[in-house]
């Protein structure tokens, strides 16, 4: 009678394990055409698919292995020693990324010289085409351009008196008066993950200059401590907290209906992405103003946020149908009004029609296009992207600590250390600290 | 007397994912000692023997040869292990884990057992229900135990924000993750999931004390407490060893709570936070498994050192009391 009891039990356990095996998702080996896209890339990936039903595509999204996460490295690692598995296209959050997608041991970006035509690739900025270039090689073209802009709350500047800054240091004059006449506005804020390329990036800093193997990580260099010794003050008194956009505090505290942002230096993408879909700002208030100049510096520079690449794979099974994506992407997908790309597309003639969209958007209070393309080219070019990602450097050595209440002037140094033993333990010499 | 609790042993082995080798060895040998009456014994511990040779023994025996060979195949002696130990995140993340580890094992000890007399001192009927609600949380995995724990301490969205204020003393969720709260954090998400599953273990073996020597006790004029610290303590002290035993060894291999609370804070805990993480990271950011096997032996090790120390000062495995 026991032995009786026993095979009911001993068949559905062999049932659950052979369902429990079969019908794992992801046949990506029946696809024609796989890709990796973060979700704001989603809508191209979905728009591609319905323009050429004839092409069969995987789609999958993934969290665009941004804020310096290891996702995609984990995942090519784990693609090349199994032999099998790589997408055919990736789009990746993080700008340096094809910089050690380029390099042994990942080995994954194909060059895009042999895929993609000149007459094409020529309509990308040169500064873009160079972020995009490994060892004499292009293995990448960027979506968009991140160029870091001054965006306003006009608004709120006509209804409190004030002039839009220019200088850095006209910002900072302003920041200390807003904290007196108008506690609780913020001119900025310093808590995101790559704020360091907002402020100190845009002020020639030098933590990330590449020559060939070594980088120069110079964290206490002029142009950083007088960033810091600028900003500092700011902190202190509230108008730049050192908070990230994208947390549900900030929104809380500084967004809504009766936002209190009043100026915010930030990339070119913040401009619907951040104030309204993050923030919920009301429409009429917001507008760029052209990025702001070091008093006494006779050219103005800027830093970046992003600028996420596309990249093909070396193993893709039709090239060309992966370059045919990624050129549709780039060049032809520019939708206007409510759908428009996030952020200013790289290729020259796109960015031109996302620009008058931008212009004819009633979001804004004023034409924001202006500086936006003025700020285009002043990216500082002295920054080089590496293969190590700093932004969780910046975030575990600078704004945990800022949190607690410590100076950005103090935290320089450490912050220089910091860089230099994750750029060592890249195999990077380091010079310069 | 035995036999109920080596059995509940054996099963509970299967539930937690401690896996120490020494365990199920343990297992083996008594039931080796009591006879093949056990076939049926046998059934309930062949499948887990083989699951535990797939993925237990055998990668930790490719670990071991990783650990010592270079990656072209070569022999490198120690230096896998040195170069480790110089790499500028090893000491702060041992540190780290050595902090977490000591908050945790004290929480569960005291707590647990505390938790497990209070429960089996007081009426069956009201226990039966407590038994389950220490067990609930434990049967959410990991990481979704610190995925609501996330929004637990995120002060604008939490529903015990008060407590957050006042106690953690926290207005933003990164305040609520700074660094030297961490490992007080992460020891109490670990409580929350684990010590209600050690809870119900305990009470099993407060279970196998014989009524007659507590009716004794109380007719000799022992006390509630008395009861407790003099009679039931000392006779569950083996199952407290067991139970110190697999925490010791996954609170040094913690992993899951700092590499969610890395990705939810974008990065400002670092995803090198315990010795487990800067593992992965050499494995999958450095393409270096050879050093992650190092690391992944000195663990091992220390979990091997602590199990040993353990089990020869309670005599674990002797026979009788």
């Amino acid at each position: 009678m026991k032995h009786r009891r026993l095979w009911p039990a001993v068949a559905v356990m062999v049932l659950a394990f052979v369902s429990a095996c079969g019908g794992s998702g992801g046949g990506s080996s029946k696809a024609d055409l796989t890709v990796w896209v973060d979700a704001a890339r989603l809508p191209v990936a979905k728009a591609y698919q319905k323009a050429h039903p004839d092409v069969k595509m995987d789609i999958v999204t993934f969290d665009g292995d941004g804020n310096g996460a290891t996702t995609l490295q984990s995942k090519i690692q784990l693609w090349n020693k199994a032999g099998k598995g790589w997408p055919d296209v990736i789009f990746s959050e993080q700008a340096n990324d094809p910089v050690w997608m380029g390099q042994k041991p990942f080995d994954f970006a194909a060059t895009i010289t042999d895929l993609m035509p000149d007459s094409v690739l020529s309509q990308w900025p040169a500064t873009s085409t160079a972020q995009c270039t490994v060892d004499g090689r292009q293995v990448c073209v960027q979506d968009n351009i991140a160029q870091v802009v001054l965006w306003v709350n006009k608004k709120k500047m006509d209804e409190f008196g004030y002039t839009v800054p220019t200088t850095w240091q006209d910002w900072a004059a302003l920041g200390a008066k807003v904290a007196t006449e108008h506690p609780g506005y913020i001119v900025g804020n310093i808590g995101d993950s790559y704020s360091h390329w907002i402020y100190l990036w845009a002020n020639q800093c030098p933590l990330s200059g590449v020559d060939g193997n070594s980088v120069t990580i110079n964290a206490t260099d002029q142009h950083c401590t007088e960033m810091a010794d600028l900003v500092d003050p700011l902190i202190k008194n509230g108008t730049l907290p050192p908070l990230g956009v994208f947390t549900p505090d900030f929104a809380k505290q500084y967004g809504g209906d009766d936002d209190k942002v009043l100026m915010m230096p930030g990339p070119s993408w913040y401009a619907k992405a951040v104030f309204n879909d993050t923030l919920h700002m009301p429409a009429g208030e917001i507008t760029a103003a052209p990025p702001l100049q070091w008093e006494g510096d006779s050219e103005v520079t800027t830093g970046q946020v992003g600028g996420g690449p596309w990249i093909i794979s070396k193993h893709a099974k039709d090239s060309k149908a992966a370059a045919d994506f990624v050129t549709y992407a780039t060049t032809e997908f520019n939708p206007t009004g409510a759908d428009a790309r996030p952020g200013y597309p790289a290729y020259a003639p796109a960015a031109d029609t996302w620009l008058k969209g931008m212009a004819a958007d009633t979001f804004f209070a004023s034409d924001p296009t202006p500086a936006l393309k003025d700020a285009a080219d002043k990216i500082w070019g002295g920054w080089s992207l590496v293969t190590y990602p700093d932004q969780p450097v910046w975030s575990d050595t600078v704004v945990s600590k800022l949190v607690a209440g410590d100076s950005l002037s103090s935290l320089l140094e450490p912050l220089g250390e910091a860089l230099a033993n994750a750029a060592k333990a890249a195999g990077y010499d380091v010079a310069g600290n | 007397m035995t036999s109920p609790a080596t059995e509940h042993r054996s099963t509970s082995a299967t539930e937690d994912q401690g896996g120490a080798a020494a365990l199920s060895s343990s297992s083996v040998q008594v039931a080796r000692s009591r006879g093949l009456h056990g076939w049926r014994a046998f059934s309930f511990v062949v499948p887990y023997l083989l699951f535990l040779v797939l993925f237990g023994i055998l990668p930790m025996l490719y670990a071991l040869k990783l650990a010592f060979t270079k990656a072209s195949g070569g022999f490198a002696g120690f230096r896998n292990f040195t170069d480790t130990a110089k790499d500028y995140r090893f000491v702060p993340a041992m540190e780290h884990v050595l902090v977490y580890t000591t908050v945790w094992l004290s929480l569960l000890m005291v707590f647990v057992v505390l938790l497990a007399l209070l429960l089996h001192g007081r009426a069956s009927r009201a226990s039966s229900m407590f038994r389950f609600m220490y067990y609930f949380p434990g049967a959410l995995a990991g990481a979704a135990s610190v995925l609501v724990w996330l929004f637990m301490l995120d002060p604008s969205v939490s529903p015990g924000s008060f407590f957050v204020h006042h106690v953690l003393g926290a207005h933003h969720f990164v305040e609520s993750i700074a660094p030297g709260k961490l490992p007080f954090i992460f020891a109490m998400i670990a409580f929350w999931t684990g010590a209600g599953g050690w809870v119900v273990v305990l009470y099993g073996a407060l279970n196998t004390i014989p009524t007659e020597l507590e009716d004794a006790a109380r007719i000799d004029g022992a006390g509630p407490l008395t009861l407790a610290l003099r009679l039931k303590l000392p006779l569950i002290r083996k199952w407290i060893a067991y139970m110190v035993i697999l925490s010791f060894a996954t609170g040094t291999q913690l992993f899951v709570e700092p590499q969610l609370v890395n990705q939810a804070s974008l990065g400002m805990v670092p995803d090198t936070w315990s010795s487990n993480q800067l593992g992965y990271q050499l494995a999958f950011r450095y393409a270096d498994f050879n050093a992650a096997a190092a690391i992944a032996v000195d663990l091992l090790v220390v979990g091997l050192l602590a199990a040993f120390v353990i089990i020869s000062r309670t005599g674990l495995f002797k026979a009788a009391d």
